[in-house]
């Protein structure tokens, strides 16, 4: 289990382990046998190892829902339902400022100079920016474009949405979170029976 | 007889090697056309565009419309230049099977006749007709893969992409119904006894055929995966799009609290974290050195006591400066913790950034000034400690007046 060591590290932090930010630790954890091991390992600290659907992202869930536990995920899920709006507002703006065809999906790159030449230049993006930009859950006290691009990129790769590969180059690679993200949106959709439909109405068809 | 042949051949030989050179002559402005739509007249003289026509290179599809390329040319270069956009998949097979049936007979004849010149152009023709079918269908796949490959990367939108890919799917279809229609043995019956029209007829369009088949086979399978990828996309976006404008709609939408359920969704089971932390143990005699090193490694800090600086006492403070006074504290305690916050990182930290992070309300000036006045006033050896960074530009290209737009700061 020793070479397992900064990989538990890593799962006890909160860390979404994805094939993006640790393609060796997610092959890794495909492996039942090892599923097993950790879960034996992790009994004694109310934990166990759990992953999405398509299992592309794994992490922490607890063992027993103790008094403690369900507050705790209580608070957690206030927070999740608050940084829906914001999060898919800036995979909007991305996608469109960015003229992508396609939603972000985990993998993607995204430049950050590219984003911030495109938006200064238009008035529209430049304000909703702004907008989501001092949106609380991004929270940007500062009027100048590129500090805010810079705060909301932080902000995103904090809660494990983006990563940096280097931290001296300003680019970064959108995580398998965003795919956790959008299997709690579906959840939300089925379970409340929102009218939010992700097929095409047979006018959008035609 | 023979010499009526020769003639008509030289003739036709003739006109089309002219015509063929029409083609050459004017490609500039055939391939403009091409990609235009239409003709520029006035690109080219009268007579050069009467004799174009009259090799059925261009036309007037009706009287008000403008000169342009006859559909057989424009095919030919959506062709030749892989323009998936353009290119035509020919997937009927009837028409040809038919003419092979028609030509093997016309061959039966001339052979039963003893006729063997005529015998020998119908084989040939034969021949020509079976490698057409054949390439007929090698051509499509080649369309087809490229358009697999660029990932329909020749239209723009998802939906145009979607709408290619069904487009191929279909002829797809009908290029595997058209290879259904090959009955091979029809044709083995039609080869009768004949070992050139068994070979040509059976043993090498079969071969073809379940090339051409499972080829197909491979590309479907990947259309079908490359549409379930499409429209996975497609479903991706829709959901954030509606769901953005759900929840704009509704603001004061809250979703039930699932983690209050009794079955919890694995989803929202998301463990608190835990860091695991570990402190210096001195119970093992091995490490012991290790550790010595470790605080040998330590900056040397000279404990000199601090003459007290206060600089001016305030013997008697008025409500408004006992304010200021206290403001000014907070301030000075921000500055602290964020040069004890400094020293935890490994990597510069920007002043201004961890006023925005950690939402203080300082203006943005006064925090600067701080942060500077503070690393000014340490002493020597600790100002050497740390590395700061001025991020400053000149007023303008005649003032060079240094304007400081923020600091950085590391520990060394």
């Amino acid at each position: 289990m020793i070479e397992h060591g900064p990989l538990i590290e890593r799962l006890l932090a909160g860390d979404f382990i994805c094939e993006i930010n640790d393609s060796d630790a997610h092959r890794r954890l495909s492996d039942d046998q090892l599923q097993e091991k950790l879960n034996h390992y992790l009994r004694p600290l109310n934990r166990r190892l759990a992953y999405n659907d398509e299992k592309s992202v794994y992490f922490l869930a607890y063992q027993e829902l103790t008094q403690a536990a369900r507050e705790h995920l209580s608070s957690q899920f206030v927070l999740t339902v608050q940084s829906l709006l914001p999060i898919l507002e800036w995979m909007q703006l991305i996608q469109e400022t960015l003229g992508r065809d396609t939603a972000l999906t985990a993998g993607d790159t995204l430049q950050v100079q590219e984003f911030i030449l495109k938006t200064e230049d238009n008035h529209g993006l430049r304000q909703r920016f702004n907008q989501l930009a001092t949106d609380r859950f991004f929270n940007s006290k500062s009027e100048a474009l590129d500090l805010q691009v810079k705060l909301v990129f932080n902000r995103l790769k904090e809660h494990g949405y983006l990563i940096q590969p280097h931290s001296d180059r300003q680019y970064f690679k959108i995580t398998g979170k965003i795919d956790y993200l959008m299997d709690i949106i579906r959840f939300i959709r089925d379970e409340e029976q929102l009218p939010v439909a992700d097929e095409p109405t047979q006018e959008e068809l035609i | 007889m023979a010499e009526v042949k020769a003639g008509l051949a030289s003739n036709l030989f003739a006109i089309g090697a002219e015509r063929l050179a029409l083609l050459g002559k004017h490609h500039k402005v055939l391939m403009q056309a091409y990609l235009e739509g239409f003709i520029d007249e006035t690109a080219l003289t009268d007579k050069a565009l009467k004799s174009l026509m009259a090799a059925r290179i261009l036309w007037r599809p009706d009287e008000q419309q403008s000169l342009t390329l006859r559909p057989l040319v424009s095919e030919l270069i959506a062709s030749m230049v892989a323009d998936e956009n353009r290119r035509q998949v020919n997937a009927d097979v009837a028409e040809k099977l038919e003419q092979i049936h028609n030509r093997v007979q016309a061959y039966k004849e001339a052979q039963h006749q003893g006729d063997y010149l005529i015998a020998e152009t119908q084989l040939q023709r034969l021949t020509e007709q079976v490698h057409d079918l054949s390439g007929q269908f090698e051509e499509a796949i080649d369309s087809l893969w490229n358009r697999l490959n660029s990932d329909f990367g020749f239209v723009s939108s998802l939906k145009d992409k979607i709408r290619e890919n069904q487009r191929a799917q279909q002829q797809l279809r009908r290029l595997l119904d058209g290879l259904e229609l090959i009955d091979f043995s029809q044709l083995i019956e039609l080869a009768e006894g004949n070992s050139q029209l068994r070979k040509l007829l059976v043993s090498q369009l079969q071969l073809q055929a379940s090339a051409h088949h499972s080829s197909l086979l491979e590309v479907q399978k990947r259309l079908i995966e490359l549409l379930a990828k499409f429209r996975q996309q497609q479903a991706r976006s829709l959901l954030i799009n509606n769901m953005v404008a759900y929840l704009r709609q509704h603001p004061a939408y809250r979703p039930a609290n699932y983690p209050e359920r009794t079955q919890v969704p694995t989803l929202f089971n998301l463990a608190a974290s835990i860091i695991p932390a570990a402190g210096i143990a001195l119970d093992k005699a091995s490490d012991r050195q290790q550790l010595s090193h470790l605080v040998h490694q330590l900056p040397k800090i000279n404990h000199q006591q601090q003459e007290n600086q206060q600089a001016a006492s305030f013997t008697e403070l008025s409500p408004l400066d006992k304010e200021i006074a206290a403001r000014q504290q907070a301030l000075k305690q921000d500055v602290e913790s964020f040069y004890l916050y400094v020293a935890e990182q490994n990597q510069p930290v920007s002043a201004y950034q961890y006023l925005e992070e950690q939402q203080l309300t300082w203006d943005s000036e006064i925090w600067l000034y701080q942060v500077l006045a503070d690393y000014q006033s340490l002493p020597q050896e600790q100002q050497q400690m740390l590395r700061l960074k001025n991020q400053e530009t000149p007023v303008s290209a005649m003032n060079h007046l240094m304007l400081i737009s923020d600091l950085h700061l590391q520990l060394r």
